[in-house]
């Protein structure tokens, strides 16, 4: 078959998805996308995950990477001398842990494990061939300050991380919660105590005893006249009475929080009623739930929008009315304002005292019925945090859906995520966080202020466990997803500003200025010399890691390669073109670089409706790009306008300035040339200033002329040191003496150590050292 | 589109050995999980041997500044040696290493050239170990244009047998082997190098200047095919007054410049007044300047990047692909391996 005939059949596979008996080869799961393939095992890599989620700390340290902590102990190790032996210990801890959480011993795999167990585990797994390691990893482990689970990039994680960060910032608000209410009801009881220890039934003799007594022991009980005493008291001073709606209105507050559910209690008493639940798995039982509690809440948050009146004496029952000269100016009573509390629904503000709901959903158990559900809640602007997790991203539509034979079928992305985030999007005051799961740790502080949000949050997170791609990684499918722009990074923060600009970013995204993500990519040719070339990263080649859509990609055998098979970019751009001309019959073909088990280096075509899908994916990614003000086209108008006008002004006082009389020049000032001769003075000062200042009576080294040969370091190793190109400098001239220095000048064969003046002048033989150093300065 | 196969991707071993010591940097791209970047540590293994002051150091930390610098991954490095105080360099290299036989180290190099061209190739001799012993390798290896970087460490004496003549040993030198000074006129491995057919690249340093040191290792370096460098260094257990002049008279170090050779820096050039415009292309001259000795010429001598390489005019056609790696192993190893009585590879393979 020759080249013509071949290159007839790869345009026949583009157009219409059929081998007609060709070469080419049909794509199986064997290969993987080029830049897939350094990481054949990403157990002996060193990134970011596996995550610990810490139950210790602040909000900030709730989810840790594994390797940021051993990396983090390490460099508070770096003037420890085993520093060396314990890193690579921890790197090698690292691994284990890896490895485990990868293929899971005596543990099923997606079960949370435990970060301290496993890192024993593999700390008494390593110990077997090295005792050392035990110290290693018992000296790592104190300084991580971190305990809880351990997770790595599975179908689990989305869940895991969101729940984590959600119960941590509950946890604070639960700890805020309970510091107010104690503080509250210590006033509030104190009130009540007050008026009791003022009534005449406080003031009887009796109770002033008891008093006492219970203050200071029983040795003053016979000391006071108790009798006495109350008589004294009742007559000195009226009896002290709350009103009783004042009293019932206290107590009322007192037994309202003490009652309250939505916060497990400090202590549990038994018999407690259960407190509530805010973890929900559909949007219909959250917002049911909180119908139910509204009115619970409210008691509430009346109940400590009141105490915090009582408790500084501001709550006035009654209104009252200042009358001054011309107006008269009316104030509510508190009682009239809080009557109606909460009538009108809580705001966002009081509701922050209060837990926040949190709902998991999966994306492919969205209905209509509950997708609307979702956007209900969303715009209900209540604090509900809405996770929807997507473990297919690459879902086919419902009409590419039924059991289909070509040439029936059709290819369309349900984009079920897409749509929830554009719909969510456009309610304006929700939170948005659309992540990748490879990418969350990155995103953890985007995360946090998402759950900390007065709002509505909602976050959509990509897990890559699709099922449809063999034996990658969940963790390199989630991350090629990002790369891919299928589902790109997105925050949406309502609270950053006013405008898109401000409140959408796209920066986390790989390259977020262009329409993909380009990397080098380093092979080797036939005889083995390292080769580059450059290769994006598309939508093409994130669906050609799935099962569902290898049928339109078809591998070329590298005898049949030629100059018209061009990268996907470039013939989403030469299609465009053809389109233009009616072309009917491309003169290219578009395709992608994968390897295979071999790791050999393959091209696979891809055929027009995957380059549909992906040029439509390009246009959804320009679409965010424009919004996050990355070639906006209106932005772009603007610009040649004002540039066009620019250039007619510019032209127009051009015009004039021919026209006119050409303006005579002015002969220099003297005074100028003073002053440039002025000038040029002071910086020759400052020149002949630094030349001087240079080391003074100072020792130093001639460090760029040093030979590493370890004789001044040797003489003392915490007065010289050497640099990061491993040259000597000295590190602390008052680490040793001056004897030390002439010692290691006179020892430095290349001679660039100059030990300068004696810095302590009572050291003995200074005399002798003085001549001996001459040299050398 | 012809660089087409591979052999394993090239950094695809990267991952298992040796872990980065850098801390993990987060990349903008999600698929390139660890950054490739070096500290001169990641490089060092162990804590050298070699005697206070010896050049030898210098030599090392001018490698691993080279081998830092151009983000040589040291899975894809290897260092050869033969026998000697200088061959013990590889074992101070963190990347692969092989300290081999007295002379050997070229063979041996050019045998890992061959069966494994991409890595980077490096060899440390002395001046026993290459020219004596090692000369008739040597002189071939030169021939052989093969793409390394040969380091002749040459502190004219055997350091390791305590003070025995070396063949560059200057002539009256005293030694344990010439207790009445040396009888033979010095072997000039310069003008020797420069006179074999296919010579590619010649230069010659001086340990005390590491500036220079550095930028002749790295010239070598980027030359496609065989680098000779001869590296002058000191011995200060045997020889410790030996370079003593050389060392601290700047006039008598002649450094070579030139737009394709050298080019010396303003604060060097104010310590070392002599110096001389060389064009490496000029064979003539490179050989007149190769015999003299005092001053010390310093600088890229001799370099011609068209002649070819050995591994390209005789490049094995087949795919180095994984079975074919295994399958010659096993056949080698099938040469040494004894089998029980009536067992054979195929009935081991088959049970």
């Amino acid at each position: 078959m020759n080249m013509e005939v071949k290159a007839q059949d790869q345009i026949a596979f583009y157009l219409t998805g059929q081998h007609n008996g060709s070469g080419l080869k049909p794509l199986d799961r064997s290969y993987r996308p080029a830049l897939f393939a350094r990481h054949a095992d990403l157990t002996a890599v060193r990134y970011d995950f596996p995550l610990v989620l810490n139950s210790e700390g602040t909000p900030e340290r709730a989810v840790l990477s594994l390797s940021g902590l051993v990396d983090e102990a390490v460099e508070a190790l770096r003037e420890d001398k085993d520093r060396d032996r314990i890193a690579q210990h921890g790197y090698a801890l690292e691994r284990e842990v890896r490895k485990e959480l990868a293929h899971p011993i005596g543990r099923a795999n997606g079960v949370a494990a435990d970060f301290a167990t496993l890192w024993n585990a593999a700390a008494a797994q390593l110990t077997v061939e090295d005792s050392t390691v035990d110290d290693s990893a018992k000296r790592l482990w104190a300084l991580f300050h971190a305990k809880g689970e351990l997770v790595d990039a599975d179908f689990a994680l989305p869940s895991r991380v969101v729940r984590h960060v959600w119960s941590v910032v509950q946890a604070s608000k639960a700890t805020a919660f309970h510091e107010r209410a104690e503080r509250l009801l210590l006033k509030l009881h104190a009130i009540l105590d007050a008026e009791i220890a003022g009534s005449d039934k406080g003031r009887l003799p009796e109770r002033l005893r008891a008093g006492l007594a219970a203050q200071a022991g029983t040795s003053f009980a016979t000391t006071f006249n108790f009798d006495a005493m109350s008589r004294i008291l009742i007559d000195a001073k009226p009896a002290l009475a709350l009103s009783e709606a004042r009293r019932r209105r206290i107590q009322g507050i007192v037994d309202t929080i003490d009652r309250q559910r939505f916060y497990v209690p400090k202590t549990a008493v038994t018999g407690d009623t259960q407190a509530h639940g805010f973890v929900f798995y559909r949007c219909a039982d959250a917002l049911q739930a909180y119908k139910e509690r509204r009115q619970e809440a409210i008691e509430l948050l009346k109940a400590l929008s009141i105490a915090e009146l009582e408790v500084n004496g501001d709550y006035r029952e009654s209104g009252s009315t200042d009358v001054d000269d011309q107006t008269s100016t009316s104030v509510p009573g508190h009682d009239m304002i809080f009557e109606d509390f909460g009538a009108g629904g809580l705001d966002a503000g009081l509701l922050a005292t209060l837990p926040d709901y949190l709902v998991c959903q999966y994306s492919s158990e969205l209905g209509a019925e509950e997708t609307l559900q979702i956007v209900e809640a969303l715009s209900t602007g209540l604090p509900i945090r809405v996770l929807v997790q997507t473990d297919d991203l690459l879902e086919p539509s419902g009409i590419a859906k039924a059991n289909l034979v070509a040439p029936e079928r059709h290819l369309a992305l349900a984009s079920r995520s897409r749509q929830m985030l554009d719909t969510a999007i456009n309610l304006t005051d929700v939170f948005i966080l659309q992540s990748s799961a490879s990418q969350l740790f990155r995103l953890r502080e985007a995360l946090l202020r998402g759950m900390s949000y007065n709002g509505p949050a909602f976050f959509s997170v990509f897990s890559g466990s699709t099922g449809h791609n063999g034996d990658v990684p969940a963790y390199l499918v989630a991350a090629a997803a990002t790369e891919s722009r299928a589902f790109p990074t997105i925050v949406y923060d309502p609270s950053a500003g006013s405008d898109w600009s401000t409140r959408l970013a796209i920066d986390d995204n790989p390259s977020p200025q262009d329409a993909w993500p380009v990397h080098p990519f380093e092979y080797e040719n036939e005889t083995l010399q390292t080769r580059s070339e450059n290769v994006a990263f598309t939508l093409a080649d994130f669906m050609a890691m799935d099962d569902r859509f290898r049928e339109h990609f078809a591998i070329v055998p590298k005898a049949d390669w030629s100059e018209a098979m061009i990268a996907v970019p470039d013939s989403l751009k030469m299609s465009v073109k053809e389109l233009a001309k009616g072309t009917i019959v491309p003169s290219t073909v578009p395709c992608i670089t994968l390897v295979d088990e071999n790791f050999q280096v393959q091209r696979a075509i891809v055929n027009r409706r995957a380059l549909e899908e992906t040029r439509r994916s390009h246009a959804m990614w320009h679409s965010l790009q424009e919004l996050g003000g990355i070639h906006n086209s209106h932005a772009a108008l603007a610009v040649e306008r004002a540039e066009a006008r620019a250039a007619e002004r510019f032209a127009e006082q051009m015009k004039s300035l021919v026209t006119a009389p050409a303006p005579s020049v002015q002969p220099v000032k003297e005074p100028l040339a003073a002053a440039a001769q002025a000038e040029s003075i002071t910086v020759g000062e400052v020149a002949v200033t630094v030349a001087q200042e240079s080391h003074g009576d100072d020792p130093y080294i001639e460090t760029a002329r040093c030979t590493t040969c370890n004789e001044c370091t040797q003489v003392n190793s915490k007065m010289f040191a050497y640099n990061g190109d491993k040259q000597a400098y000295i590190a602390d001239a008052n680490a040793g003496t001056y004897r030390q220095l002439v010692e290691a000048a006179e020892g430095c064969q290349v001679s660039i150590i100059h030990p300068g003046k004696p810095r302590n002048p009572k050291e003995p033989g200074l005399d002798d050292l003085i001549v001996r150093a001459a040299p050398f300065n | 589109m012809n660089d087409t196969t591979m052999n394993g991707i090239a950094k695809s071993g990267a991952m298992t050995f040796p872990l980065p010591l850098a801390p993990v940097n987060v990349n903008d791209c999600l698929l390139e999980l660890y950054e490739e970047h070096y500290e001169l540590e990641d490089y060092q293994k162990g804590v050298p041997r070699w005697c206070t002051g010896c050049g030898d150091n210098a030599i090392l930390t001018a490698v691993q500044r080279l081998c830092r610098d151009e983000k040589l991954a040291p899975e894809k490095t290897v260092f050869v040696s033969g026998i000697g105080c200088s061959s013990r360099l590889p074992h101070y290299m963190n990347t692969y290493g092989f300290h081999s036989l007295h002379g050997r180290a070229l063979p041996i190099a050019e045998g890992i050239r061959l069966a494994r061209p991409d890595l980077k190739v490096f060899v440390n001799m002395g001046d026993g170990d290459c020219c004596s012993i090692g000369a008739a390798h040597w002189i071939h290896a030169i021939r052989y244009n093969m793409n390394m970087t040969a380091m002749l460490h040459d502190n004219n004496i055997y350091g390791l047998t305590k003070k025995q003549a070396s063949p560059t040993s200057p002539i009256g030198l005293k030694t344990n082997t010439t207790p009445r000074g040396s009888y033979l006129e010095a072997l000039n491995p310069l003008s020797v190098t420069l006179g074999v057919s296919n010579v590619s690249f010649v230069a010659q340093v001086v340990d005390w200047i590491p500036k220079l040191l550095y930028q002749t290792l790295s010239a070598a370096y980027h030359h496609k095919g065989f680098s000779f460098v001869r590296i002058i260094q000191r011995c200060p257990e045997w020889l410790p007054t030996h370079m003593d002049d050389y060392l601290h008279d700047p006039q008598r170090v002649l450094l070579l410049h030139h737009e394709n050779g050298l080019e010396i820096d303003s604060e060097l050039a104010k310590r070392y007044t002599n110096m001389e415009e060389h064009d490496p292309s000029n064979l003539n001259r490179a050989r007149e300047i190769a015999s003299g000795s005092d001053p010390i010429p310093v600088g890229i001598l001799y370099r011609n990047d068209d002649v070819p390489l050995y591994e390209e005019v005789r490049s094995d056609s087949r795919l180095r692909t994984t079975s074919l790696v295994k399958n010659g192993l096993e056949a080698e190893f099938d040469k040494f391996t004894i089998w029980p009585e009536g067992q054979t590879r195929a009935k081991h393979e088959a049970a």
